[in-house]
């Protein structure tokens, strides 16, 4: 039977889509991680380890530590995208034409502009640390 | 550069890789303008256009009512959800006219109480959600170029559930026992509460959001698996980008609320005391299930309708959309961004100061891309050039409306600010402001614009600009002094106040402009529904918009359009210019119905590459006794009538089994079939390319989410509680966790296994395996729950007991569910309906089990494992 065969190139395109359209949601992902482990790091260490939490420093260091590895992530996306864009090299920002190229310059655009959000987004979520003194 | 692509868009190798779908199709895909100019047989064109609309003709008479077509379903989705937006404005009214002096005895406290509770709740459950869910199920086919949903009779599954379950919960307020501790349900007030109001919206709402869900899964599967082909990820129109979004909010949103209200359920019915302080429980807990739902869900009914100015924008403008990629980055950075606000509902309850700090950065965060595509509309508008319609008006209205409502917001989102005015009417104003700017005008707008595609005929400028400034200028008179009778100082949720604290002019002021609004609504209701029989039909596209639905026929085919073009442009009826006659001429895919069978088209996700010809069910009744049967599963607990409601439960599972069972994946009688312009596609395709599989996947992460919620009730507990678990508490009898959890490892291992060997042909093995895996099913489920009744856990005693048992009856719950499952494809393979070439089935049922090996082993580790370490 001649179906066979062509199942297994759907799962083959399945993952490949999966993969570009995933690209986009990758920024705002580790946003997202990152400001779970926040939360939970503040919650757990202002209830569970009031020792800890007296010392101002511990929690600022783990959020700062989580806010480099968070950025340093987004920004490694932001290069990939802006590339998959390929914007220096045709100038293009519209992809509004039926065909391949514009459709994978399109989603490089915008998980490069989600990146740029994502970046500012954490930003946002640090700064409470460099203001405020551990659990008040 | 070597991988420059031709002019149909097929790339020649190199870096960007050619869909291996299209290069499947050879020659025949794309079409050529060669092959789409060939003559047609006028006598062929005749009787394919007569057996399509065979096909899908609308039942005539009461079996009307049995249709699924998702224009029929959407029309009675939509006018059941404006109907109980009207009621829920009469609440609204009468809420004014008690508050309208000081001193007050118009209502009593108790009914006041009420009605602000069911203003609240059917504004947000029963309108705001429901109506996008409406709406889309009416419109995006239509953008899609398709001839429906991908599963429509879930959409009427989830109509009738819907209304079922919205009459019940609005019912009970004219028999006063109604919910009345306010729409968030706050315990202790909620959970202590007397009579059945508050099971009410509990188990009413519950059932009313499992249809929500299921409405998500079936627009995510539209928008990403039944576009036209040639529509690529980079033309797909803005409102099912924006629909994309929304419904992966809601598979994120709605399962916290949902394990919320199964928790709270168990406290009021059998006393299990998760949120009750003396046996170690934690009111907090339901504040934050409740907003980790609550706040998302403002975009939740705020994004879809501002997917409408991103329609109606560019039509007035009568240009493209400025920055399309710009309202892309809005609308998924706004669906993330909106989950990390949840807390700012909770700035008053005590929480670390860099906690708040957290919420607070993140809710100034999301303005950044709201911002974004508020500037992209004005960009679009300003290098168009404008005509000044009616939609574009209440589109004008809504951006300022709305702009005021966010501009409240960023001083709300500052703690300090909030912890002034918390709870006072501020928070009204702040929230009628986004709410009416962001959802209510953008969705009469959509009304407006969209009338002559529902109906074919026009409302009446003359009564929507009326409407329109009765709306807008009322808004404004309600909710602009509310503003200052909150910084005054007054409470909300209070059923009078005094005469002597400067409270009274800014009420009485709020009550006249609150019938101002209604007048505005009794206007839009009027042109909405009056009589138009003899009003000659509109223009094709009256507004010279540059998207599908508007070629739609005139008058009203079932079909949805003649036949499923090829699409090459963001805005084909300005690009394509021969779209429309193609299209009528059946010149496209799908332009006969041979087999007499409804089929829409699928294709892959990115490219729009067809790959199979769907066949979707037809007008039936089983989807309202499946609905009757639900409702009765949820209503009846209420009133603790629990043995109807198993027997309901029993018989909506039977009526499921059945409709999926008579209705879905049947082995077709020809593996593939031509669909037009030379392209043959199969019928019955299954595992990741089959719309059915992506159901699944879609549906589990909804479920997989509610579970999480509830694994994160248990270490909430744990950090809110010095005693979690309590000293010397007897935990899970640990031999019987792990027995129950290798049992149920081997049942998804047996499932799996099932599958490969049914594929390679051996059907009597798989049969086996199946059979072996329902039994190690049963016994699993049943020494999991044995592991905790033997240890001698008492639920009522304490939360830690209660929240394992409350782990443990929810995955008992799920994995029977899946031996049913595994029982339906025994049959299945039993009586010939899945076969080693047909076994999609089998597919979708080994995708949930790979969720629920997971559940499983995660339960184990937290009831049996984690107690014991900390």
């Amino acid at each position: 039977m001649a179906r066979q065969p062509e199942e297994k190139t759907e799962l083959k395109i399945f993952s490949e889509e999966q993969s570009s359209l995933f690209l986009i949601a990758l920024g705002p992902t580790i946003w997202a991680l990152h400001f779970i482990v926040c939360y939970a790091a503040t919650a757990v260490v202002c209830a569970k380890l009031p020792d800890l939490a007296g010392e101002g420093w511990l929690l600022r260091a783990l959020i700062g530590g989580a806010t480099t590895v968070a950025l340093a992530g987004i920004a490694w996306i932001a290069w990939r995208s802006w590339r998959q864009w390929d914007f220096m090299d045709d100038g293009d920002y519209v992809h509004h034409r039926p065909v391949t190229e514009h459709r994978h310059e399109f989603l490089g655009h915008a998980s490069f502009l989600l990146a740029c959000l994502s970046f500012v987004g954490v930003l946002y979520v640090a700064l409470p640390a460099v203001f405020v003194e551990g659990c008040v | 550069m070597t991988d420059a692509p031709d002019r149909q868009g097929r790339n020649q190798g190199g870096r960007h890789e050619p869909s291996d779908a299209a290069a499947a199709h050879g020659d025949a895909y794309p079409p050529t303008p060669a092959m789409l100019d060939a003559p047609i047989d006028p006598d062929f064109a005749k009787a394919s256009e007569e057996r399509l609309r065979e096909t899908w003709k609308t039942p005539k008479g009461w079996r009307y009512w049995s249709a699924v077509n998702n224009s029929e379903v959407g029309t009675w989705y939509s006018l059941t959800a404006f109907f109980f937006m009207l009621c829920a404005g009469v609440l609204a009214l009468l809420i004014r006219v008690q508050l309208a002096v000081p001193d007050n005895d118009f209502l009593p406290a108790d009914t006041f109480n009420q009605f602000f509770t069911m203003h609240g709740s059917a504004m947000m459950f029963l309108f705001a959600v429901p109506m996008f869910e409406a709406i889309s199920i009416l419109l995006l086919p239509a953008f899609l170029g398709a001839r429906d949903m991908p599963f429509p009779r879930l959409s009427a599954y989830g109509y009738w559930c819907f209304l079922i379950g919205g009459i019940f919960v609005l019912g009970s307020v004219l028999f006063g026992v109604g919910p009345s501790s306010g729409w968030f349900m706050y315990p202790p007030l909620a959970t202590k509460s007397e009579g059945v109001g508050a099971d009410i919206w509990l188990l009413g709402l519950s059932f009313i959001e499992v249809a929500s869900i299921a409405a998500a899964v079936e627009l995510i599967v539209g928008v990403l698996k039944c576009r036209p082909p040639g529509m690529r990820i980079n033309l797909m129109p803005l409102y099912a980008w924006y629909v994309l979004v929304v419904g992966g909010m809601i598979l994120f949103a709605f399962p916290p609320l949902i394990a919320g209200d199964f928790l709270f359920e168990l406290e009021r019915s059998f006393d299990w005391p998760f949120f009750d302080p003396e046996r170690g429980g934690d009111p907090m807990l339901w504040q934050h299930l409740f907003w980790i739902f609550g706040h998302p869900e403002v975009y939740i009914i705020f994004l879809p309708s501002i997917a409408i100015a991103a329609m109606v924008v560019p039509t007035a403008a009568q240009r493209p959309i400025f920055g399309y990629s710009w309202i892309v980055l809005s609308a998924v950075g706004t669906g993330f961004l909106s989950f990390g606000l949840w807390a700012h509902h909770m700035f008053t309850t005590g929480l670390p100061a860099l906690s708040l700090g957290f919420f607070s950065a993140a809710s100034e965060a999301v303005v950044i891309p709201t911002g974004v595509q508020i500037f992209a509309f004005l960009a679009t508008l300003m290098v168009g050039r404008v005509t000044w319609s009616v939609p574009m008006l209440y589109i004008a209205g809504s951006l300022a409306i709305f702009t005021a409502g966010g501009l409240t917001g960023v001083m709300l989102a500052l703690a300090p600010m909030d912890w002034q005015v918390h709870d006072t009417y501020f928070i009204v104003a702040h929230l009628h402001y986004t709410i009416f700017g962001g959802m209510v005008f953008p969705v009469m707008a959509g009304v407006y614009y969209f009338y002559p595609f529902f109906t074919k005929k026009q409302m009446s400028p003359r009564l929507g600009r009326l409407a329109f400034w009765l709306a807008f200028v009322g808004f404004n008179v309600t909710f602009m002094p509310m503003h200052f009778s909150g910084l005054m100082g007054m409470p909300r949720r209070v059923y009078t106040y005094p005469g002597d604290i400067g409270w009274d002019l800014p009420n009485l002021i709020s009550t006249v402009g609150a019938f101002v609004v209604a007048a505005g609504f009794l206007v839009f209701a009027w042109d909405l529904v009056r009589p138009k029989g003899r009003q000659p039909y509109t223009a094709r596209n009256p507004w010279n918009a540059g998207t599908l639905e508007w070629a739609h026929d005139i008058p009203d085919q079932g079909w949805g359009a003649r036949s499923i073009p090829y699409i090459e442009s963001r805005y084909p009826l300005w690009d394509q210019p021969k779209l429309v006659e193609r299209m009528d001429a059946g010149r496209y895919y799908l332009a006969d119905a041979a087999e007499g069978k409804r089929e829409t088209l699928v294709t892959t996700v990115l490219d729009a590459v067809p790959v199979q010809c769907l066949r979707v069910g037809g007008p039936t009744w089983i989807t309202h006794l499946a609905a009757a049967f639900t409702g009765g599963a949820f209503i009846f607990p209420t009133f603790h009538w629990y043995p109807p409601a198993i027997v309901c439960g029993v018989l909506a599972i039977a009526c499921v089994i059945w409709w999926l069972w008579t209705g879905t994946a049947r082995p077709p009688e020809k593996t593939e079939k031509e669909i037009g312009l030379g392209l043959t596609v199969p019928i019955y395709v299954s595992g990741p390319a089959a719309p059915g599989w992506w159901g699944m996947w879609i549906t589990m992460l909804a479920d997989a989410t509610a579970f999480a919620s509830l694994i994160f009730g248990f270490f909430y507990f744990w950090t809110s509680s010095d005693s979690f678990p309590p000293e010397g508490a007897s935990h899970v009898a640990r031999g019987w966790v792990w027995a129950g959890a290798i049992a149920l490892t081997a049942s998804w291992a047996l499932t799996r296994g099932a599958r490969v060997v049914n594929r390679a042909g051996r059907a009597g093995l798989a049969r086996l395996a199946l059979a072996a895996a329902a039994g190690l099913t049963a016994a699993g489920a049943a020494a999991m729950l044995w592991s905790a009744h033997t240890a001698g856990l008492d639920p009522t005693s304490h939360v830690y007991p209660a929240t394992v048992w409350a782990v443990l009856v929810w995955v008992a719950v799920h994995v029977s569910a899946g031996c049913i499952m595994q029982l339906y494809c025994l049959a299945g393979s039993l009586f010939g309906k899945l076969t080693p070439d047909y076994d999609a089935d089998l597919w979708n049922v080994s995708l949930y089990w790979n969720f629920m090996v997971a559940s499983v082993l995660v339960a184990a580790a937290v009831v049996d494992l984690l107690p014991r370490m900390v």
